[in-house]
């Protein structure tokens, strides 16, 4: 399964790379500091009906369910969620594609209450593809590992029953929270759910544990009033990678 | 807990050492194993987490705390209750629930004062907007009550709580089982099959979440241990139960065992098949899902068999530290859960590395075992009789 991705990834490297010279002067390429491991991003998602939609220059809906990260809430201003940009992103790379992404965060919402919002949050937008953010609450409130898989596994079913693609958010990386809660057994629940039903989790974890360790982003030395700016900025970078992700997917 | 007569039922005859009064040195071990593995399993990305109970099976260190819980508790309260009657029996089990209660509250302190230093230190508003960790420090009338009363259980305080309930209706449980088995068995089976049908689960504090260990469910195992600590291992019937299963026992436990080492096999390298892992996974804890309950009694009934109640190794120097800490369940468990909190805390803001996980494990256990074995000492020291008073004693007395 991996390994026609992975024959297919010079191929596709190739292709970004006219697309992004073609795109050059429009598109805004990726800041340097959203750079991640290569292994990050090894990983492709499979979304058949995205693709199919696009490739039938038809618009597509996108619904982005999940938290306080989702409706972008540390950034101030929905404009600078990742949903709303990772649209502009979309918009800017494939540019004869008309896609837009709904924005169905609720902060402080368990796994549990998200699937609950599905018939009225999801099925109700009749998107062709669901970007599912979880896994910051359970652990919090210590929600059961497995309970908390089982939610993601009807979750996930539900969707690919109705024809949805689909794609896992993991939860966000920081240290002090980090030393409090234990996140190491929901992270694996998640990415083991991602692999039994063949869908895609971003590792955004790990992608922020590496910026954390390289001090790419750090809210420590920073006033507070221009903390808000960089929480925009590290959502810039999540919404540049599902856009990497679903550009690999679809073309 | 006092002296017992604890006899989990053997395949063996029993012997005449095996008076009244001697206690089943194998309850305390497992139990002492279990608190073992509960300490190793709440810390984060501790590679001795593929080494515990829940590596072998289905089920883990839970299912073994609260089915020898219940099993003790009968020995204990059911000889109470047939020498001193029911209303001491009563009034001892809810003693021992009043224990459990003040050491939850004790153990919600010490969350408070962690969560309440660590939410000082956050600076990162991408967390504070989405945990809420410290939610309860904004609105501590609410949080504080509901911890009280048992429906806020933040992580650690779930299964104490369990505990408690099942206590709550012990004094039922105790003066149904002298009428036999089957009146206590019967309706609690039917509770517990009830849950499975229909997953109702118990709403807890933050709303939207429920109880971590559905107290419906779990009642059952709780029952279950009370059920055979009142069974007589002399007789002749639990012998021929455990021979009648041994077979399948063996078959469910090496089951179990294959499919969960291929699943930690699969979780080290994908390219590992992992058995039957998109039938069985996940499994449901919360409402004790049956394959966890017969995966437990599977291991009970090769433990019952293999283990007999005066194996040597019980006495063995290197066990003596695992069955003190079996002996002094609650305060080691509330240790545990502190030391489990400590060793997550130390791994994620001094250092990750191998050697501070070796660190945090042996510090940890060597922690538990000491602890026990002080709390050992001094419960001896109150045991034995006071010497006569002396001169000494007296004059002193007479001054104070």
């Amino acid at each position: 399964m991996g390994g026609w991705r992975r024959s297919a990834g010079p191929i596709w490297g190739l292709a970004a790379f006219f697309a992004a010279a073609a795109a050059l002067p429009c598109a805004a390429a990726e800041p340097a500091e959203c750079a991640v491991p290569p292994e990050l991003m090894e990983a492709g998602a499979a979304l058949p009906h995205l693709a199919a939609r696009l490739k039938a220059h038809q618009p597509a809906k996108i619904v982005a369910i999940g938290g306080a990260s989702t409706i972008g809430q540390a950034a101030g201003d929905p404009d600078f969620s990742y949903p709303h940009q990772l649209q502009q992103i979309l918009g800017q790379e494939l540019p004869d594609s008309r896609i837009v992404v709904v924005n169905k965060g609720i902060p402080r919402q368990a796994a549990k209450q998200n699937l609950d919002r599905f018939p009225t949050d999801v099925f109700a937008e009749d998107p062709v593809m669901t970007i599912w953010e979880t896994g910051i609450n359970d652990a919090v409130r210590g929600t059961d590992v497995d309970d908390f898989a089982e939610t993601l596994t009807t979750g996930v079913d539900q969707l690919k029953n109705r024809a949805i693609d689909t794609v896992l958010v993991d939860m966000q990386f920081s240290k002090s929270a980090t030393a409090l809660i234990n996140f190491d057994a929901y992270l694996k629940a998640l990415h083991r759910v991602g692999e039994v039903a063949d869908v895609y989790v971003l590792p955004r974890f790990e992608m922020m544990r590496y910026w954390s360790e390289q001090n790419v982003f750090n809210f420590d030395d920073v006033a507070p009033a221009d903390r808000a700016k960089l929480a925009a900025r590290v959502y810039d970078c999540l919404a540049q990678k599902l856009a990497q992700v679903i550009g690999r997917a679809v073309r | 807990m006092t002296a017992t007569t604890a006899q989990l039922p053997s395949a063996q005859a029993p012997t005449a050492q095996e008076a009244p009064g001697r206690r089943d040195l194998r309850l305390d071990f497992f139990r002492g194993l279990a608190l073992i593995c509960i300490f190793i399993d709440h810390i984060p990305e501790n590679y001795l987490n593929y080494f515990t109970l829940s590596a072998v099976g289905f089920s883990d260190a839970a299912e073994v705390f609260i089915f020898i819980s219940g099993f003790t508790a009968s020995l204990v309260y059911g000889r109470t209750l047939a020498v001193r009657g029911v209303l001491v029996a009563t009034v001892q089990v809810l003693r021992r629930a009043w224990q459990l209660y003040v050491a939850h509250i004790f153990l919600f302190v010490i969350f408070i004062a962690e969560v309440s230093y660590t939410v000082r230190a956050f600076n990162n508003p991408m967390y504070n907007e989405e945990m809420g960790v410290g939610d309860f420090l904004e609105h501590p009338h609410i949080a504080v009550i509901q911890a009280l009363v048992l429906q806020f259980q933040p992580t650690f305080l779930d299964i104490l709580a369990l505990y408690i309930v099942p206590l709550l209706i012990f004094p039922l449980v105790l003066v149904t089982l002298r009428r036999g088995p089957w009146p206590a068995l019967v309706p609690s089976a039917l509770i517990y099959v009830a849950v499975q049908l229909s997953g109702f689960d118990v709403p807890a504090y933050p709303a939207g979440s429920s109880w971590t260990f559905n107290p419906f469910a779990w009642q059952f195992l709780f029952v279950l241990g009370a059920v055979m600590g009142q069974t007589d291992a002399r007789r002749e019937w639990p012998r021929a139960l455990l021979l009648l299963a041994y077979i399948p026992a063996i078959a469910i436990a090496a089951a179990a065992l294959v499919i969960r080492l291929s699943w930690a096999f699969h979780g080290l390298n994908e390219a590992f098949p992992a058995l039957f892992l998109r039938h069985l996974w996940p499994v449901n804890k919360t409402n004790l899902a049956p394959i966890r309950l017969v995966s437990f009694f599977a291991l009970f009934v090769l433990v019952a068999r293999w283990v007999p109640p005066r194996a040597r190794f019980l006495r063995a120097p290197l066990a003596r530290p695992v069955v003190l800490c079996g002996a002094h369940s609650l305060e080691i468990f509330c240790l545990s859960i502190l030391l489990s909190a400590l060793g997550h805390f130390l791994m994620s803001e001094v250092a990750m590395g191998l050697a501070m996980q070796v660190a945090v494990n042996i510090v940890g256990i060597a922690a538990m075992c000491l602890t026990a074995a002080m709390l050992d000492w001094y419960r001896a020291l109150q045991r034995a009789p006071l010497p006569p008073p002396t001169t000494a004693g007296q004059r002193f007395g007479g001054e104070g």
